[in-house]
């Protein structure tokens, strides 16, 4: 009996609710593209695009008029996550003595050393500097910026130069003058 | 209001971070995306509706287990045995019973050398000289000698004599002793849960007087006179005149 029920709900309920598709359909794109950003390998800036929408799914605060900066949100924040484990587990390996993982074809094509630079500066700022800076690259105003991570819009100027600058820092810090070339 | 020197920093980054741009040739694929959606969803409720039916399980079989005087008695006596045990384990030793005059002895049950039963409610109707001892402990040892002197003096009259003792190694120790000594009184060997019905024993020797009713009469925690406990045994003869 257990089995019938379980293949009726599967028929009637497996589809996920309209408005997520719907959201889904209309920001899909764009996430991935941030996304794609920080994580060089596409396919999996698709996956996790993908789990940035389940995370939506199952967050039902998150559903609503706010929909569209806590996408943006969350998915830098996954995105910036990723970027820190990869750099992790690759610092592990070395340290096993194991040689990292080789790079696909697609990868070694798309990624530049300048790419590289950045990504790594990214990495390794203050989190929330970061997601202002990466969302800002995206092309959000201040006011979609003030309600993506929930500041105060009179403090988004601030608060955006104070992580330019220290994007700029690091860099240089690292890098010196030398602004890479493609 | 930027100064240059900020909008040249933002400039420098918007610059920077442009070279983050996802090629051109790449679309991520929405399609895929929805069916990886779809299924992503689907294993969630999967995940929810196992809950669900574990949550079913467990409730139908409280209620079968409730539904049946047996089963509820049998789960009923379970409950009350886990929360004895853990009571007993973790609670502290002074929660033991409070040891009071006036109140009725609590019973036990313990064999003797021989491996005969000793029961102390089946002593009531007799006064008895309830002694808590060690071999080493040397006041112990100076009031044995007394006891079997109360046991020879007064047994006809009623009294018996108990010695409990609570050597670590129980009969490897009481046994020598007690067949040295030629102890004419019971003696067994207690045990934890005997002390601690008993107000834990922080003390011994420590000495009951309980009437023949079962009540106790007189305590002593440490060593106690000789006369003492004959006038308390003398007046309890003759109060309480012994049955049979």
């Amino acid at each position: 009996v257990y089995a019938q029920n379980e293949a009726a709900a599967a028929m009637s309920g497996g589809k996920p609710p309209f408005e997520l598709e719907a959201v889904f359909c209309a920001q899909y794109d764009r996430i991935a593209r941030v996304i794609a950003k920080v994580v060089r390998n596409h396919a999996r800036a698709e996956e996790l695009a993908v789990e940035v929408f389940l995370k939506l799914w199952r967050n039902r605060q998150a559903q609503g008029e706010k929909t569209e900066g806590w996408l943006y949100r969350t998915a830098v924040r996954t995105a910036l996550n990723e970027l820190r484990a990869e750099s992790r587990r690759n610092r592990y390996e070395r340290l096993l003595g194991r040689s990292r993982a080789t790079p696909t074809p697609e990868e070694i094509r798309a990624t530049t050393e300048e790419q590289e630079r950045v990504r790594a500066v990214l990495r390794d700022m203050e989190a929330r500097q970061a997601e202002l800076v990466l969302l800002r690259s995206q092309g959000l105003s201040y006011d979609e910026l003030a309600s993506a991570l929930d500041l105060n819009l009179a403090s988004v100027g601030t608060l955006l130069s104070r992580a330019h600058q220290a994007f700029r820092k690091e860099y240089m810090k690292r890098y010196g003058n030398q602004s890479g070339s493609e | 209001m930027e100064t240059n020197q900020e909008a040249n920093d933002s400039r420098w980054v918007e610059e920077r971070l442009s070279t983050l741009n996802a090629d051109a040739e790449w679309n991520p694929s929405a399609s895929d995306g929805l069916a990886r959606l779809r299924e992503g969803c689907e294993r969630h409720r999967r995940r929810h509706r196992k809950w669900g039916v574990a949550l079913m399980l467990v409730a139908a079989s409280s209620i079968s287990v409730a539904a049946f005087p047996v089963t509820r008695a049998f789960a009923g006596r379970c409950i009350t045995a886990c929360v004895e045990e853990t009571s007993r384990l973790f609670g502290p030793a002074h929660t033991a019973a409070k040891l009071e005059v006036g109140a009725t002895a609590p019973d036990f049950t313990l064999t003797d050398a021989s491996g005969q039963m000793v029961r102390l409610s089946d002593l009531r109707g007799k006064p008895v000289l309830l002694n808590f001892w060690a071999t080493w402990c040397p006041p112990c040892r100076i009031e044995i000698p007394w006891f079997m002197e109360f046991q020879r003096t007064y047994g006809a009259q009623g009294l018996v004599v108990l010695g409990v003792s609570f050597d670590e190694d129980g009969w490897q120790s009481v046994k020598p002793f007690v067949e040295s000594q030629r102890v004419n009184y019971r003696m067994v060997v207690g045990n934890d849960e005997l002390a601690r019905m008993y107000g834990g024993l922080d003390a011994l020797p420590t000495t009951l007087l309980i009437d023949p009713q079962g009540k106790i009469v007189s305590i002593h925690a440490g060593l106690a006179g000789k006369d003492t406990y004959a006038s308390e045994i003398q007046a309890l003869l003759a109060g309480h005149p012994t049955a049979r």
